[in-house]
């Protein structure tokens, strides 16, 4: 076997002259790591602005306020006069909803006339909506039963006689292995990988593009000694190596430095991602390979690369998608990755548990293989047109 | 004089109406633009809309373990079952078995309910019910916990009144809810994935394929033009307005259709929100398309390839909608962060359009963006000039070094 020296120093000419490498490789993927880690830093978002219509003006109307501002995630921003200026200041982005207390509350729920209090959540904001609903329910949740409860106190009954009677059926929620919430933890862990594979797509395209559109490619050829295998792994193996310390890199980033969980241990999920960089570089010889020309190829890898966040399922699930989509999924690494890192890292279940995932990576990493005469073809007889 | 003025104008207004042209018949006629302007707005906001279209999940399977078997226990299952979220897809003889199906993803969630779950209530004590759920996806810990949420309550109700004693309706409802609440969700209210995502993904379009095809278009006029210049070496070519304002004519030109169709046609074949006025939403996309053309102008003296700006400039559309605090709450942005997003005008653009197309806002909701936009819009604008005037000096002295060579060579 002859030696691969001379393509390997051939690329990495290549390969250092050009900063748009340099961007890629490297400078961009940490950008990313660095990005949306400390976008997230805090987990959940904490002291989200709520508004407040408190037509009421109690004790009880106040202290209800005051209750909803303790939430952890709530942070009762302003009190507006009427439900229409809460309204426009939804409007404004001043507050993600708002919590309505009419006048006479208090009065009615003595009484017994069964007031009504409303709150309204903007849902545009999805998970500002969700998180503040959640506090604003149980608030008013509490807040009736606090006023059956001063009755039920006054009447001789202990607290846990009280509870009893007020909420009968408890339930008791596991998170399992995000008992946090942690948003991230839940979006991180496949953004990460996905931005690293969108630029694996582009690099790729970009490494072989290039010799088609600069009319190299036959000395690229010739240089590995008319053997197409060779010519390949001399350009995809040097690409490999730094994509593998990125990769490497983003691992330790999430598990070793933010402590993310990750049941099956750092190594395993060090694996995971080398076969996943494997099968991304495998799938970006397809596309150049399918549309020669640099710009339809590097449009091919825009378009999977991005298209992969939202049908990998890691945020809307694949089961809510229409049938046809569920199918496809399955041509996106991004898809086995997620749910690779959800078998081993999160949840903790030997990799065999998952080997349907693991074998669709092997098939994307060996496409290349099933490539190589088309690939001669188009580099020994493409034409580049502008 | 006047004859001097009028002739300059006219000249300028030809110049203008050339580069104009001239940009025009470069976008139609470069694929690679092609696929910018005209395709990727065209197709990607179907198959986006497509991908989200169901906007919430329904009926996740989840496992039950009953271990308590009892009328009350079986009642409260088939309540669960029943509500849109969840559907029990398996009921497992104990929590080995559940957690196998968990394992397998058959399932996203398990219900177990403890065997003195009745007992419990008979004698007047809190009975539990233990949850759980997969992480993987937040839907399905909002599916399972939801449903069961309501569920509970729904019974906790009925018990209360039953023990009560109570003789009259009206007294079961003063025992149900002494105080009752009402919630309301605004402007989403199936609470769906789409109809909060799909408009910021709208905005950001027009603004990446705008960098996109001015960026590949720069590029394409550095291949082709003598000593990769920018701009061509032409009698037209000469007053720096008109080149700047020529060729952003071209663009805003090719866009304003293209954002008719993505702002206004988009939302309304997918039933998505589309509740602000039709002349607020234009009259705040003006700025907006105008504050990206000058950004993306700017940022096209950076290409030196035409496919470069491919590589540097798609991985950024997903922090950018990161950035727009649509999805992680602005609120809740890092102040370094929050900083950062007010370079581009999708941040500003995002906003605003779902304040005005979402929530039913007018322009005077959205003053700050529009405000900004505007100033994005100048301030773009400059730089465009800027780096254009930059160009133009660096290519003329380029030509003139080239002239003096060749003099130098002649006479030798």
């Amino acid at each position: 076997m002859k030696s691969l020296s001379p393509l390997l120093l051939r690329e990495l000419r290549r390969m250092a002259s050009d900063p748009v490498y340099w961007f890629c490789m490297v400078l961009a993927p940490l950008f990313c790591y660095v990005f949306f880690t400390s976008m997230m830093a805090s987990g959940l978002p904490d002291d989200m602005p709520l508004g407040v219509v408190d037509n009421d003006r109690t004790t009880t109307s106040r202290q209800l306020v005051r209750n909803l501002d303790a939430f952890q995630q709530t942070r009762v921003a302003a009190c507006y006069p009427s439900v229409s200026d809460a309204r426009r200041a939804v409007q404004r982005g001043d507050i993600y909803g708002f919590y309505y207390i009419p006048e006479g509350t208090t009065r009615k729920a003595q009484r017994q006339e069964v007031p009504t209090v409303s709150f309204y959540t903007n849902y545009s904001y999805l998970v500002a909506g969700s998180l503040l609903y959640r506090d604003m329910r149980m608030m008013s949740e509490l807040v009736s039963g606090a006023a059956t409860r001063t009755v039920l106190y006054a009447k001789g009954a202990t607290e846990k006689q009280a509870m009893a009677y007020l909420q009968p059926v408890v339930t008791d929620m596991h998170a399992i292995n995000n008992p946090w919430l942690n948003y991230n933890v839940y979006l991180s862990n496949t953004l990460l990988p996905g931005m690293l594979m969108l630029f694996i797509f582009m690099v790729t395209v970009y490494g072989i593009g290039t010799e088609i559109k600069q009319g190299t490619g036959r000395n690229w050829y010739m240089t590995a000694g008319g053997s197409m295998l060779r010519a390949l792994a001399g350009k995809l193996l040097p690409q490999l190596a730094v994509f593998l310390l990125m990769g490497t890199l983003c691992m330790v980033h999430l598990y070793g430095v933010l402590k993310f969980p990750c049941h099956c241990g750092l190594p395993v999920m060090i694996g995971i991602m080398s076969l996943f960089i494997l099968a991304a570089q495998g799938l970006g010889v397809l596309m150049i390979a399918a549309l020669p020309t640099l710009r339809m190829g590097l449009s091919f890898a825009s378009l999977w690369g991005v298209i992969s966040f939202s049908i990998s399922g890691m945020s809307y699930p694949v089961m809510a998608m229409h049938p046809a989509l569920q199918g496809l999924a399955w041509l996106f690494p991004l898809r086995h990755y997620f749910l690779l890192y959800v078998n081993c890292a999160l949840d903790g279940y030997e990799v065999m548990n998952a080997w349907p995932y693991v074998a669709a990576l092997a098939g994307f990493a060996l496409l290349p293989l099933c490539l190589l005469g088309r690939l001669k073809n188009v580099l020994l007889n493409y034409k580049y047109l502008p | 004089m006047k004859q001097k003025l009028l002739k300059y104008w006219k000249q300028s207004y030809e110049d203008w109406n050339v580069i104009f042209r001239e940009e025009l018949r470069n976008i139609f006629r470069d694929s690679g633009v092609l696929i910018f302007f005209i395709l990727v707005p065209l197709a990607y906001p179907l198959l986006y809309s497509f991908i989200y279209t169901n906007e919430v999940v329904r009926e996740v399977p989840v496992a039950v373990v009953d271990a308590d078997r009892s009328a009350t226990s079986r009642d409260y299952l088939r309540r669960t079952d029943a509500t849109a979220d969840i559907r029990i897809a398996a009921y497992c003889a104990n929590m080995e078995e559940a957690r196998e199906l968990l394992k397998h993803r058959e399932v996203y969630g398990i219900i177990y309910i403890p065997s003195d779950f009745t007992s419990r209530l008979s004698r007047g004590e809190q009975s539990y019910v233990s949850l759980f759920s997969d992480m993987s996806g937040m839907l399905y810990y909002k599916a399972v916990l939801t449903s069961n949420t309501n569920v509970s309550l729904d019974m906790n109700a009925r018990i209360k009144v039953a023990r009560a004693g109570n003789t009259t309706q009206e007294q079961d409802k003063v025992t149900e809810h002494p105080i009752a609440y009402e919630e309301v969700s605004l402007y989403n209210p199936q609470n769906g994935f789409a109809a909060f995502l799909i408009p910021a993904v709208l905005m950001l379009i027009l603004q990446q394929t705008l960098l996109l095809g001015v960026g590949i278009s720069a590029g394409t006029a550095r291949e082709h033009n003598a000593f990769r210049n920018l701009l061509p070496v032409s009698r037209h070519y000469t007053g720096l307005l008109r080149i700047v304002l020529g060729k952003s004519w071209a663009y805003l030109l090719v866009y304003i259709p293209i954002s008719v169709y993505v702002l206004g046609v988009v939302p309304r074949l997918f039933r998505l929100n589309q509740i602000g006025a039709p002349h607020d939403i234009a009259l705040f996309a003006l700025p907006y398309l105008l504050a990206c053309i000058f950004f993306a102008m700017t940022v096209s003296v950076l290409v030196r390839h035409r496919e470069t700006c491919i590589m540097l400039i798609v991985f950024s559309s997903i922090p950018l909608l990161f950035l727009s605090g649509v999805s992680w709450p602005g609120s809740a942005l890092p102040a370094f962060w929050k900083g950062f997003s007010y370079f581009f005008p999708s941040t500003f653009g995002v906003n605003g359009f779902l304040k005005i197309n979402n929530m039913g806002g007018e322009l005077t909701s959205v003053r700050t963006e529009w405000t900004v936009l505007w100033a994005q819009a100048i301030v773009y604008f400059l730089t465009t000039c800027l780096v254009y005037r930059n160009s133009i000096i660096a290519s003329r002295r380029r030509f003139i070094a080239r002239y003096r060579k060749l003099k130098a060579r002649k006479k030798a």
